[in-house]
């Protein structure tokens, strides 16, 4: 039982590694960035290009995911969702737009394939990237077998959310971010530079899916299509969580993926997944404003 | 306004009567793709009415769609001629059998557990039935719960979206009754009286178009009686018509429901035209591209959205074919839509009506008052 518990908390980890990003630009920007999982195969992308370019391993690809995924952020928020802010539901289309565009650009090798250039790694095609020998295995606690790997994605996650929260909660750009959260027009009034405050944080949260990226690729296959999933099961520990509120995120992937990884071991992975969704259902209806809902907005 | 009004009528005969000549010129083959493209068409249609009128942005529309095409295709399924020659003197599914324990009784009855279940859709009118009932009853559920709590905007969405994945994964589960990811295939013909309606015969053409002229013109009028004048007063804004004493959301739930029992249609007709149905039906990715089409023909005009879709289909069809365009294509149609999105809000119909407005402007001085109260947010036809 214990060991299920782990593969719930680790699978919750991922959960709220994809979420974290989506948490803070949905709830500081008002923005649905169906795109942020492609933000999350960019980094896994990252890892396998890093892998075969710089023979580098999973732990230089993490800096590297979250620079490359944050620059691609910033673009996307500067070229389109920057014109957008206010209309919630368009935010939600032109990002799927914007998704579509970069699986296929991946898919034709940034459109190179069309001249006859062929870029190592990417393309339509399945990829996988070997974990470190340090990350392989497992560890033995007392008479529970422990995966190795999926101790190092809670650790990663762990430390990606007290990176967030402190940055949110401790610097001055993290107040400024609570305050828009709150009221952007009154922020906006306080003399905070919104339009670069809502940059940084688009650009931070694509990041941080670029990094789930890296982790992902340690133990499913890589392929252009693979974000599409990834963002709905965010986006539904966003909503369930409360929009706006980092506790609830964690709560909520905590529970979602508890709760994926139980009813998986006693059925199966479709089944536990269908679960999920009706048990995301089941809390929109019962509490609109999800478990954790901040007041006064 | 009535300047506008019989431009309006002649476009909609317009595009009935290029639809219902185009037997005339394309050969089977083309007429069956195009039957395709009109069922596209209607699903367009169903979107405009929940979205563009309703306010209502169903991610999960392939949810409703997928509900009418199975809801039929098990009907079809069971008048296939090959599931008869399994082994078995009554229809059972060819892929029960496959998957049958041994010693299983080859009958609907009992073959598996679940196999019962499909004992009714022996008769093909029970799965046409069962193809609008089963998507205006989910629908009016959803919509009762959802709408009497105020849940709106982007919940409803990802609502929605979470329970055609729901769904998906359930059909997909439940492979004994449904074949899971294969979805049914094989299908028989749909007929009606001894007329059977081959896929590639211009009459099951006449059947499609005839439909679609059918929702059109409905959906038109639909939204022209009182309570469409009422639901769009809902969308511009819910408290205000709250306050007024219109029940929202009995209005909001009744055009939900019209909505999916659409798209439940445009489920039937497809698996008519092409011979299968699919778990593929209830992707996340086909749903979005219903509201795609919508938007790039313009959501708040039903004849709009129903010709976005026909003409997008049209296009991909013709460039996917061309060599090396294939996946290129994908990426043109995610390019269009986030500049559909940026620039183009009310799509091709607002292009249209923007181009209406000022021919009629320029040609009779007196409807310029009414012209100039057609602003960019009414969603005027």
């Amino acid at each position: 039982m214990l060991e299920i518990l782990f593969i719930g908390l680790s699978l919750g980890s991922i959960l709220l590694l994809v979420a974290l990003g989506l948490a803070i630009t949905y709830g500081a920007m008002g923005v649905i960035n169906m795109a942020h999982g492609e933000m999350v195969m960019i980094g896994a992308y990252v890892t396998v290009l890093s892998g075969i370019w710089l023979g580098a391993n999973i732990f230089v690809a993490i800096p590297l995911a979250f620079v490359v995924t944050a620059l691609i952020g910033l673009l996307i928020e500067r070229v389109v969702v920057r014109r957008l802010y206010g209309r919630l539901l368009d935010t939600l289309l032109a990002t799927w737009g914007i998704a579509i565009l970069i699986q296929q650009a991946v898919r034709l090798e940034f459109g190179l394939s069309f001249l006859g250039i062929h870029i190592q790694g990417l393309g339509p095609g399945l990829q996988n990237v070997s974990v470190p020998a340090v990350l392989q295995g497992t560890l033995f606690v007392g008479s529970v077998e422990i995966n190795r790997y999926r101790t190092f994605i809670i650790l990663v996650t762990a430390v990606l959310t007290a990176a967030t929260w402190f940055i949110m909660h401790r610097t001055a750009i993290g107040m400024q971010v609570r305050a828009i959260i709150r009221n952007p027009k009154m922020a906006a009034a306080c003399g905070i530079d919104v339009a670069r405050v809502n940059a940084l944080t688009f650009a931070f949260g694509s990041g941080l899916a670029g990094i789930a990226g890296v982790m992902m690729s340690g133990f499913k296959t890589v392929f252009p299509d693979m974000g599409t999933s990834m963002v709905v099961d965010g986006f539904m520990v966003v909503v369930m969580g409360g929009v706006g509120s980092l506790l609830g995120s964690v709560f909520s992937a905590g529970i979602l993926g508890e709760i994926n990884g139980v009813v998986a071991a006693g059925t199966n992975d479709i089944l536990a997944r269908a679960v999920v969704f009706g048990i995301v259902i089941l809390i929109i209806i019962l509490k609109p404003k999800g478990l954790f809902a901040l007041k006064g907005r | 306004m009535t300047v506008k009004r019989r431009f309006e009528i002649v476009v909609y005969l317009a595009f009935v009567v290029l639809i219902m000549c185009a037997p005339l010129v394309l050969d089977p083959f083309w007429l069956n793709r195009i039957a395709k493209y009109l069922v596209f068409g209607m699903l367009g249609i169903a979107v405009a009415l929940s979205w563009g009128y309703a306010g209502i942005l169903n991610l999960g529309q392939g949810l409703f769609f997928g509900a009418g095409a199975y809801m039929l295709a098990m009907s079809l399924k069971l008048a296939s001629a090959t599931s008869l020659q399994q082994g078995s003197d009554k229809p059972v599914p060819d892929f029960m059998l496959w998957n049958a324990e041994p010693g299983a009784p080859t009958q609907l009855c009992c073959i598996n557990k679940a196999s019962f279940l499909w004992l009714p859709f022996q008769h093909q009118w029970f799965g046409v039935a069962m193809g609008l009932v089963l998507p205006v009853a989910i629908a009016t559920i959803i919509g009762t719960i959802v709408f009497r709590k105020r849940i709106a905007g982007v919940f409803v969405s990802i609502i929605t979206l979470a329970l055609v994945l729901l769904v998906r994964l359930v059909v997909i589960d439940a492979q004994p009754i449904t074949n899971g990811f294969n979805g049914l295939t094989d299908l028989g013909w749909f007929r009606i009286a001894d007329f059977e309606f081959d896929p590639y015969i211009v009459q099951t053409y006449y059947l499609v178009a005839g439909a679609l002229a059918v929702v059109l013109a409905g959906a038109r009028l639909l939204i022209e009686t009182r309570a469409g004048l009422i639901l769009q007063a809902i969308r511009d804004d819910q408290n205000r018509a709250r306050y007024l004493g219109f029940n929202v959301p009995l209005y909001q739930t009744f055009f939900f429901a019209v909505s999916a029992g659409i798209a439940g249609l445009a489920g039937m007709f497809y698996v008519i035209v092409s011979e299968f149905a699919s778990p593929t039906f209830m992707d996340l990715a086909f749903s979005i591209t219903m509201v795609v089409w919508a938007a790039v023909g313009g959501r708040s005009s039903i004849l709009g959205a129903c010709i976005g879709a026909i003409i997008i289909n049209m296009i991909s069809a013709t460039v996917s074919e061309t060599q090396g365009f294939a996946e290129a294509w994908k990426a043109i149609i995610g390019l269009i839509f986030v500049l559909v999105v940026l620039y183009l809000p009310r799509g091709l119909a607002g292009i249209a009506h923007d181009l209406i407005d000022r021919f009629i402007a320029r040609h009779s001085p007196a409807s310029r008052l009414s012209v100039s109260a057609t602003d960019a947010s009414q969603p005027a036809e």
